[in-house]
Order: C-alpha cells, then structure tokens, then sequence
C-alpha cells in the first residue's frame, strides 16, 4: 500500500462544485434547523422552571408581581381565571373589595412572542438584571470579542506546543523523553480545569505576587493588559496541549510503524526525509480537522475560566445569565455557542475534503 | 438550671411531710428510681402508727417523681415570674397564693397524669387570678422604654410558647480592614458600622492599584456588576449599597462625639420635622413641615457624565420643586418602578394619597391626582419649605425615619426626559440606555458624598468625592472608591480574603477556613448581623393544624391526602425546649464565623431608634431570655438540660399514650424532618444539628435506648421552597429560615409571631398556640391579661378587646339578595358593634358594584349609590336593608351586553363611619360579591 503516490485532483471532476455546494447548503439548512430545536427546548424547558417568589410583606409581593407584569413573565387580571389560564401566582387586594390576580404566562405564549420577535424584528430581547434595559444582542456583541480573541490566541499558543511535543514523543518513543512527556501529559489531563486556575493563581498571583489575579480593567496599562493574558490563555491551552501531544504521538507512532514508511526508507530515503515528507503529512489527516472542533471545545471549557479571573466573556455571561435567570441574554448566548459549534462542525467535515483528497464530501457510492 | 427548683421542691416536699405529720395525715412517699432507667414497680413499707394510706406508685418512665415534679414547678415558677412586675401587691399575692397551692398539689400528685392535671389547675388558677383586660385602648404613645416592656411581655409569651422557634445564630462576622484605612471606630455601632467612609481617612497609597489618581480610593468589591444604579427599581441589597454612595436624603446618620453611636442629622434638610396638626400636644401628628436646601443654599448637582447634554446639569442649583419630581417619579405607575409600587402600598409610613395616586396614574402623571397626595413644597418668609402628611400620625423620629430615604433625593424633570425611558418604558435614569451608547455615568445626576467616575461592565465602578455634597468640608474625606467586579467570590469564600492578604483589595469577610488563622490579627474586627437565623418549629396539635392547613384551613389549605404527618414529639413543648438546649451554638456558629444567638432578634433591631439602642441589650429582652440561657454555656447549650427535657418529653407522652417505646434491640424510631433552603446545606448545616440533637437524645440515659430519634433533611427546588411549601402552610416539623423586617420597629416586626394572618401579613413561620388566646399561657401588662394579639395591637396602634382577646370594632353579615316580584332585589347587612355604648356607626352609603362588566365584559366599572336603604339600630346591632332597582339590576346582570356568557357577578360596598371611644374614622367600607339572576 503505497499511499504517497498522487491521487487524482477530484475538484476537476465533472460536477463536484454542484455536489459540494449542495452537500454545504445541506448541512448549513441542517444546522439552521438544529440550531432551531436546541433553542426552542432552552426556551421551553428554561421556562418550565419553577417561578421564584419574593419572601417579604404584601407591599414587596405587589412590587414583585407588578414588575413581573412589566417584564412580560405574569399577567394580571382582575378577576380569578380558575386556573384556566396559566399557573396562578397570587392575589393583591385593590380597592373596594377588588383584587389583582397574577398568572404566569404560559410557555407556549411567550415561546411564540419570543420566535415572533426575532423573526419579524430580529428582536432578541433586553436584558433583565445583568444589564437591565440593554439589548441582549450588544451585551452579546459586546463580550463576544473577550472571549474569541483569547480562543484564538489559546488555540495559535496551543495548537503547535502540542503538535511538536507530540512529535518530540513519539520519535523519541519508549525512551525517557516519551516517558516524561507522557507521564505530565496524563497527569495534566487529569486535572479538572477549576483545580488548574486556583493552582495558577495561587501560585503565581498570591504567593509570588508575578501576574495580575484577575482580568485587568479598561483603565489598567497595556503592561499589565499583555500580562493579563498569561494566565487565562496558559489555563485553556494546558488541555489542548496536552490533547494534542497525545493525538499526534499515537498517530505519528501509528505511521511511524506502517509499511509504507518502510518501503520508502527501503527505496533509500534517510529517516528524517521519511518522516518530513511522508509520516508527518499522513499523520496530519485527522489532526486538522480536529483543531476547528477544538476551538469551540476551548470556548466552551472558557466559562469557567471567565468566570473565575473575571473576564467579560460570553463564557461567564453564560453562567451568570443562567443564576440571575436572565433568560433573553441566556437564549442569545446560548444561540451563539450552538450556531459556532454547528458551523464549526460543517467547516470540520469540509475541511476533511480538502485536507485528505481520498474523502469526497456528499458523493454518492 | 433549675437547681433552686429543685431545692424549692425538696424544701416543699419537707414541709409538706411536716405540715402533713402536724395534722395527723400520713405522707405519701415513693421510692426514688435511678434516672434514664425504665422503673419498676415499687412498694413502700407503710407506717403501722399511721393511718393507711392507698400507695400508687410513680408511672414516670424516664425520670424520677422528684425531679419530674421539679421541672413541672419551674415552669410554674416562670409563668408568676413574668408576671410579677405588671400587678400590684393585691393581685400579686393572689397569684403567689396560687402559686403556692399549685406547687402543692403538684408535690401531693403521684402519676405522671396527676401531675400534669395539677399543674393544668394551678396554671389555670395563676391567670384566673389576674382580669382580663375589656376595652379599648392605645398604648402607641408610650415611651420607647414602656414599649420595650412591652415587647420583653410578648417575646416571653413566644418563647414560652415555643413560637419563637430555636434560634442558631446572627449573621455578624469577622472582618479584616487594611492598615492604610483608619476607622471612624474601632467598636462596631449597631445599626451603623465603623464609620469607614463617613468619618474614617485613608492614610497611605494602595501599591497594587495602577491609576495614580485612585491609589487613596476605598478599594471594595462587589461579586457581580448590577448593571444599574436605579435602586428604584430594583429590590436587592447590592444597588442599594452601591446607590448609598450617590444619595442624598433629608435626613443621614453620623456618629456621635462619643464614638459609640450615631445621630440623626438634617442632610438635606435644613433642620428636624415640626408638626404641623399636632392639635393634643402629644408629639404626634399626620403633618409635618421642615425647611430645606435648595440652590439658595448652594445646593448643586453632579454629574461624572462628559457629554454635553449631561455637562449641563453638573452644578445646576436644586430647585424646590425637583423635590417633588422626586416623589412623582417614583410614585407614578406608568415608570414601573417597584420600589414605587411598594412605597404605594406600604402599610407603615404610608403617604396620604399616595396610593390613589399610584393607582391612577398607570398611563402617566397625573396633576390632578397629584394634587391629593400628601406632598408639599412652598415658599414661606424667604425660605423653603418641604410639607408631607402621612396616612397615620407619626412622632417627629418617624416622620424622619419614614422621610428619609434616599429615594427621594430631587431630581430636575429636564434631566428626567432627557435620559428618557427604555422599550419597556422604565426610565433610564442611573442605567444604560438600549444600544448602551450611555452608561450610568451619563445617567446619574446625583447629590450624594460621591459621584459616579467610571463604569466598565463587568470590570469596576469609580465613584469620586463630590465637592458639592452637603457635608463635604467635614464628612467622606476618603477621595473616592473603587468598586471591583469580582465574580470568582460568589463560589470561592476564599478569593475576597486572598485578594485582600496580597493588598488589592481594603476589606473583606474571614471566610470559615480561615477563622482559627486570623481571628485574633490586628487588622480583623467583629460585627454584628441584621438577622437571626433559625429552625422553626410546627408545634400544633391535630386539632390546630386542621383549623389552620385543613381542608378549609384558615391559612391554607391541604387536601386531606396530603394531611402534615404530625409528630407526637413535636407537640410536645419539652421536647422542643430538649432541642434547644441540645444545640452547641457556639462551636457550630464559631465555626462559621457567626454570632451565637438564642435571641428572636438580631442585634441590629433598635428600640430605640433615634439613640441606636438596640433591644437585645435591654432588660426587659435579658428578661424574656433568661428562661433559655439560665444553667448553660451562655449561649443556651446544656447536654444535662436537654437530656432532661427529652426525658420529660418522653414521660409525658408516653403517659399520655401517645409514644410506645421499643427494645433495646428494637427502638421505637421517631422521625424528625428538618426542612432546609439548599442541598448545600445539608453538609454545612443539617449534619451538625442532626448530631447535636442525636446526641443529646439518643444517649443510654434518655430512655435507656428504648427510643430513638433520625433527623431527616428535606430541600425544595428554589431555596423559597423552604417558606412556601413547609413553614407557611404548615407541613414542615423544623424549617430553617429566617425573615427580616424594619430595624427601627421591632415591637411592629414580632407581628410575624402571630397565628392570625392579618396581623402576620401571612408570615407566620412558628406555629403551636393560637396567638388571639389567653388560655395557653398568660401575657401580663400594666395589671391585666391579654391575649398576644390584643397587645401586639395595643401597642402598635389600638385595640378592642372583648375578655383580653384582639376583637374587630365590628363584625358583619350580608343575608344574600332576594329577587321580588317587580324585578328588584333586597338584600341585608347586618352590624354589630363589640361594645355598644363604646363603638357607634354610621351607614353613609351602599352602592351596587358592576362586577358583571368588570371582570367579564368590558372591563370598565360601574357602580351606583342605592337610595333606598334603611338602617334600624338595636342594643349596638344595626340592620341595613338596601333595594336594587329593577332596571339597574337588569342593567348590571348582563353587564349592559358586554359579556359573552353573563353570569349576574355584581357586589355591594356598605360605606360606614365608625367612632370608637370617640375616636372617628371616616369612609370605611365592607364588600361582598353576589350575583343577579340572569334572563
């Protein structure tokens, strides 16, 4: 089997762009509709949360149902629905022997008001508490660029750290080189994420006092922004690191060891031309792709990252949406992590295509 | 304890067997058993001298007859003790007699039941001895120190009475301050604090901070970034805080000279209130004026904002009238503000009109409701003036207390419109505006000791000195601070102290792992807390609970599938007294870095609000606790105590038939059920108390191991779960929880101790005796009893009361309407006055509601005055019968069309005038629903 002989150029095959832009709109249309049910059963079961209550005398209860109301989350009427209309939260009395009485909306209703909304408007909402009055899309526009910059530099400081020790490894197999590299790799692999981030910054924020232990602000200097970065880029790349060391030992061992490598170094290349040429190409195949899916893997290991040194990402808005119940900055967010991971996935199954000539995407048998 | 009990029943045993030997009538003896071990029969030897006597042995199970009769004669003794001060000499004696001769009959009684029935005729016989109170009064005026008597009364009644529940703990704290920060104090002021900003300095640079200009800032953190300034509408703690560094009000505190209290001083206020109808000369009054400062003063805005619409306003002189804007503002409902909504409703401090106001002004303000609302500015000699009138009289303290929050600090109505409203219509004032092209900084015209400086999302707010603040020259000398948003505290306790130890941050709370570390640094300083954390206890019987959480349960109500399981134990007040002495509230609280506590309230509830002395430290509170704290550690933990009571628990229940025991092998396993807010607390709270009690009560010595009690931990979805599933509808055993209310009032917040729920406000978390009884045990005041209810009242306002008990000046019945032949309807109310020659009516009015239309139809209301009513007036019942035209029936059966599927709903609202000891209140009413035949 000697797969370092040319393959044929598919691109020039009679209809490929016909058949690879249908195969794209395919799973584009596909991630539309995925996208679509994930959010709706967000919104539905996000919504079939118990309705908190206020504890407090009838005047904070009034005020609390009163701004419900306002929100859009509880009707009031004026007389009892006899639970034919939502769930019944509580009665005020008014004047005169009246009273105000408060239903949550159903979720089905305020599901159509929502779709509704972004669909005739490209409405997403407002905040309610993060930043109340705040259009869910610009908070969202807002973070977004915290936590992609930090991705990208996670993924450009990581992607090749790991490949190379990786590589370093599985040359220097079964020697105390490989031994070492594959003992930390376990071993850091092992650490839950949390435990990495109070480790780093413990050590080098609280006890040698050396980098910044949380995000700096707007207002610090570029010395300490630059140095800010250090640490969460150190903790989401330590993973992907690791993973890739991993990744690309088993494969460039795997190839390392096949016939064809063999046959080449017995057609009389030297071993380091093997390798450059032959072993690490094929090797390559499935890695590619791999670091597209890392990257959204990366943004979503970045919540608690975020969280912890307090940088305003999408991450951390994340979870914080999620505590306050902010739901119209959760559903946005939320739709930004699905849409990236589909569309991540689509450019993944592409990217295997171009990278590996063999595989030819949306082809009949 | 209760080792003077013991001696006092010892020593009456004696005298008894002497008095008994004087007149020649043989005692009865019974051989001591040793304690914790089921007793054998015993036999006594009779005295062949004597006359025979029938010897009935000892059926207590778990407890010696003398120390059983001990106890019994010590919760004697407590009840009379409460009493004595409230009853002269003659009525005192008389109780003492029954005292005496209770104690008697409980030392002559030989069962565990004959002990009981003594002890039920000599509690009976101690109340009769004293009068119920009938009439009506108000003992609202009284001073601060007749009130705190008061409240010592009633917070004896809830302990004795286990409506107090068991208290743990208060929230203070152990707090370490940097040693650049000098405190205004170094003694923690109740209700104040150190007086870091007001009165404290910094003294050097903060290295860790990179602007130069915010190295002498306070250096604080927050675990999230609120998004907003607008404490108006917004109900937690953390706007509130960050606001009180912005604002403003009439009236602020300080610290005394002294340093070991605060002061009330005018702010923006040029001096106290005065009354303006205090028309009998007794400080009190619905109207108060006071002179204010306005622009003539040198009274200026700030603004951080650089814009220039903003930059317009900065140092724009106060007008008068933006003190009215302010209430207008928060007041009117069409802002949706909800700490408008809940000032509208307020049931104490309320604003004359405010209400009708709020309620007529859902599509925007309005002038002509405004002008009936009880808010005032004028001119007057030169100066300006502020008028506001509340609903009730108010002392000249209240009305500042009431008047003084900062959300009624003036704000000019240009600067209002011109921030404008968001999508929702919530004004934008002190928020971002929708596409966040503003930020608060741009938003917030402020008069308050610090302006807003910076904002960055999720990063930090600045605030600045403001040079135009009212007490600039001599209060907040600290430049300015600086607000970090630090989110990895909200999870980690010990990211705030680690921020601090490495200097970037000023202050921050010892977390529970670093306790034993810096308790005792130079830098750390205690506090004390706003609330009492407790278990709360389900004590009613089968009959009670039904009464309240039945399946027409007065508070709510329970199919009969899902009927609380009530445990014998809990019914059973000793026992409840078992687990309060059972729990080491020191070592658990200690551990958490809280305050020990037995107290209902927390340190920081004033009863005397105006000289920031605070209740716990009174005698009348030191009174009501000593029953729990009398024989323990201090802090109301005593394993001998608690081991005793579960004793006598058990005796009586067994006694009573209601507990079987086991074997040693087999005990018989009761199940206790405590009811927490977080699954959390399971490991940081349940376990520690499930030791104690278990402990305590699972011990050889309690019942020889024939019994055993498992505390079971419960938790509910939302931490709410806790209060609106267990405690509040009764289907709990303990339930953790605790409520806070006004600080400046804690005589009005023990309301919560009530079983009815008009006075609790449905807030009820203890249940056991009803509240509105006098026979469970006796509230004593000023030589009368009272039920809890009738006190409570008395003092928060007036009262009615019929044989000690709180009664309605009047009770109401409507007699359905009865349809006659010409299409009319006649229907009835009928009045009765609890007391005839004291409380008169005065029918002014029945007017027939269109409900028909309202709820069903159109939604618009319609109601009419009915001319024809008659009202006959007899030994204090007045009969009203009213007639329903035939048309106007007709009319408002159908809703005039408008409804789909008319069902005749129409009311009536019989308006009466009431005068109660010649007191007149005027324009009340009474509504009932009924419903016209439909055609």
């Amino acid at each position: 089997m000697a797969t370092s002989c040319r393959l044929p150029d598919f691109t020039k095959t009679k209809g490929f762009y016909f058949i690879m832009g249908k195969y794209v709109l395919k799973r584009i249309g596909l991630a539309f509709v995925t996208t679509f049910i994930i959010l709706s059963l967000t919104f539905i079961l996000v919504k079939l949360l118990p309705f908190e209550r206020p504890i407090g005398a009838d005047s904070q209860q009034i005020a609390y149902f009163d701004k419900q109301t306002n929100l859009g989350y509880v009707y009031r009427f004026e007389n009892n629905q006899d639970e034919k209309y939502g769930e019944y939260l509580y009665r005020s009395p008014m004047d005169k022997g009246r009273s105000f009485y408060y239903y949550k909306v159903p979720v089905l209703e305020q599901y159509v008001r929502w779709l509704t909304n972004i669909v005739t408007k490209w409405e997403w909402g407002y905040s309610k508490s993060i930043m109340p009055n705040v259009s869910a899309s610009v908070i969202i526009m807002e973070r977004l660029p915290y936590s992609l910059r930090l991705n990208v530099i996670s993924v450009i400081f990581s992607v090749p750290l790991g490949i190379l020790l990786g590589i370093w490894a599985a040359l220097k197999k079964n020697t105390m080189t490989d031994h070492t590299i594959s003992t930390m790799v376990m071993v850091f692999i092992s650490i839950p994420s949390f435990v990495l981030i109070s480790f780093v910054l413990r050590l080098f924020c609280y006890e040698l006092g050396w980098l910044p232990s949380t995000w700096p602000p707007a207002t610090a200097p570029t010395k300490m922004k630059i140095m800010g970065y250090i640490i969460p880029v150190f903790c989401l790349s330590f993973g992907s690191i690791c993973g890739y060391c991993r990744f690309v030992r088993a494969e460039l061992c795997e190839v390392l060891e096949s016939d064809y490598l063999l046959l080449a170094r017995t057609k009389g290349l030297t071993r380091r031309q093997a390798i450059v040429r032959h072993a690490l190409k094929n090797s390559m195949v499935p890695i590619f792709p791999s670091i597209l899916s890392e990257f959204i893997g990366i943004l979503g290991g970045s919540m608690i990252l975020e969280s912890l040194y307090g940088i305003p990402g999408i991450g951390k808005l994340f979870i914080t949406s999620l505590t306050t119940k902010d739901y119209d900055i959760l559903f946005v967010d939320m739709a930004i992590f699905t849409t990236l991971g589909l569309l991540f996935g689509v450019l993944t199954d592409l990217s295997y295509g171009f990278i590996d000539p063999r595989i030819r995407m949306g082809a009949k048998k | 304890m209760k080792k003077t009990s013991k001696l006092l029943a010892v020593l009456l045993a004696v005298v008894m067997v002497f008095s008994a030997c004087s007149s020649g009538t043989a005692p009865t003896t019974t051989a001591p058993t040793g304690s914790g071990a089921k007793q054998d029969e015993t036999t006594t030897k009779q005295d062949e001298t004597t006359a025979p006597v029938v010897e009935v042995p000892w059926d207590g199970a778990y407890m010696e007859k003398d120390d059983f009769q001990a106890y019994v004669i010590h919760d004697l003794n407590l009840m009379v003790e409460s009493m004595e001060e409230q009853l002269d000499d003659a009525l005192y004696s008389k109780v003492k007699a029954a005292e005496a001769d209770g104690e008697a009959a409980i030392m002559a009684a030989n069962t565990v039941a004959e002990v009981k029935d003594a002890y039920a005729k000599a509690k009976t016989a101690v109340m009769e001895a004293v009068p119920l109170f009938d009439g009506i009064v108000s003992y609202k005026k009284e001073s601060n120190a007749e009130r705190t008597n008061v409240l010592g009364i009633l917070e004896r009644f809830a302990i004795s009475t286990g409506l107090t529940g068991v208290s743990l703990f208060e929230n203070g704290s152990y707090v370490m301050y940097n040693p650049r920060v000098t405190l205004g104090t170094e003694n923690f002021i109740v209700g104040y604090g150190f007086g870091v900003l007001a009165e404290g300095s910094i003294t050097a640079d903060l290295e860790y901070e990179s602007n130069p200009d915010w190295k002498r800032y306070y250096h604080v953190w927050e675990t999230m970034d609120p998004g907003t300034l607008l404490y108006h509408n917004d109900k937690g703690s953390q706007v509130g805080d960050m606001y009180a560094y912005v604002a403003a009000a009439f009236y602020t505190n300080f610290m005394n000279d002294t340093k070991d209290g605060y002061d009330w001083v005018p702010e923006l206020a040029k001096e106290k209130p005065v009354a303006v109808n205090d028309d009998d000369g007794d400080g009190m009054a619905t109207t108060w004026k006071f002179e204010v400062r306005t622009g003539k003063d040198g009274l200026k805005y700030t603004i951080g904002s650089e814009l220039e619409s903003r930059q317009a306003f900065n140092n724009r002189e106060v007008a008068l009238e933006d003190y009215e804007t302010a209430f207008k503002f928060l007041l009117t409902q069409s802002n949706k503000l909800e700490r408008g909504t809940e000032t509208a409703n307020a049931s104490s401090g309320a604003i004359a009109g405010a209400k009708e106001y709020y309620n007529a002004t859902a599509n925007g303000p309005s002038d002509e409701a405004w002008a009936k609302v009880g808010i005032k500015t004028f001119e007057e000699g030169g100066k300006s003036y502020f008028q506001v009138t509340f609903q009730e009289e108010q002392t000249q303290f209240y009305c500042m207390y009431y008047i003084g929050s900062s959300l009624y600090m003036p704000i000019p109505q240009e600067f209002i419109d011109l921030v404008g409203t968001n999508v929702d219509g919530v004004p934008q004032l002190f928020s971002y505006n929708n596409d966040k092209t503003e930020s608060p900084v741009d938003n917030s015209l402020v008069l308050g000791p610090y302006y807003l400086e910076r904002w960055d999302s999720e990063q930090q707010v600045v605030y600045k000195k403001n040079p135009n603040y009212v007490f600039a020259d001599t209060k907040y000398q600290i430049g300015g601070v600086h607000t970090k948003i630090f989110p990895a505290a909200k999870d980690d306790q010990t990211a705030g102290i680690n921020e601090f130890l490495a200097e970037h941050f000023d202050v921050a709370s010892i977390p529970q792992d670093y306790l034993d570390q810096y308790r005792n640094d130079p830098r750390t300083r205690s506090t004390t807390g706003n609330s009492n954390f407790k278990i709360n206890a389900n004590a009613c019987d089968q009959e009670t609970w039904e009464y309240l959480f039945g399946v027409d349960g007065v508070v709510a109500q329970s199919a009969k599938e899902e009927y609380w399981d009530l445990k014998p134990l809990m019914g059973n007040h000793h026992f409840v007294q078992g687990v309060s002495y059972s729990i080491d509230r020191l070592t658990f609280a200690s551990a958490r870095g809280n305050i020990p506590s037995v107290d209902y309230l927390a340190s920081n509830y004033m009863s005397d609000p105006e000289n920031g002395l605070s209740y716990v430290t009174t005698e009348a509170h030191k009174k009501a606790v000593a029953q729990l704290l009398d024989d323990t550690d201090g802090y109301g933990y005593s394993l001998e105590l608690a081991r005793d009571y579960f004793r006598m628990a058990l005796t009586e229940l067994e006694a009573e038939g209601k507990i079987t025991p086991g074997t040693k092998e087999n005990p018989t396993v009761m199940e206790i059920e405590f009811a927490w807010m977080y699954p959390s607390h399971e490991e940081s709270n349940h376990k520690e108390i499930k030791n104690f009690i278990e402990t305590a009560f699972n011990d050889e010595s309690v019942s020889g191991g024939l019994y055993k009690i498992d505390c079971k931990f419960w938790v509910g979805n939302e931490w709410s779960d806790v209060y609106y599933n267990k405690l509040m509808v009764g289907k709990f055993d303990f339930g953790f929880g605790s409520i806070s209310g006004n600080s400046l009032d804690p005589i009005g917040f023990v309301s919560v101790l009530s079983s009815d729920q008009d006075i609790s406000g449905n807030f009820t978390l203890n249940w056991g005796v009803d509240t509105n009884g006098t026979d469970d045990y006796p509230i004593v005041y000023d030589g009368y009893r009272w039920s809890f209810d009738a006190l409570y009242n008395a003092v928060n306002s007036s009262v009615v009361a019929v044989q000690g008990k709180n009664q309605a000046p009047v009770t109401f019945e409507y007699t359905e309407l009865v349809k006659n032949e010409d299409g009319s309807y006649t229907g009835s109310f009928t009045l009765t006055s609890s007391m005839p020659d004291k409380i008169k009516v005065t029918v002014t009015d029945v007017v027939c509601c269109n409900y028909e239309r309202y709820r069903n139809g159109d939604k618009k209301y319609d109601e009419a005055s009915l001319e024809e009513f008659t009202v006959e007036e007899k030994n204090g019942v007045y009969t009203v019968t009213f007639t329903v035209p035939a048309d106007l029936a007709a009319d408002y059966a159908t809703g005039s069309g408008t409804s789909e599927d008319p069902q005749g709903i129409t009311g009536f609202d019989l308006y009466y005038d009431q005068e109660v000891d010649g007191n007149l209140s005027t324009g009340l009413y009474y509504s009932v629903d009924d419903v016209f035949e439909v055609e």
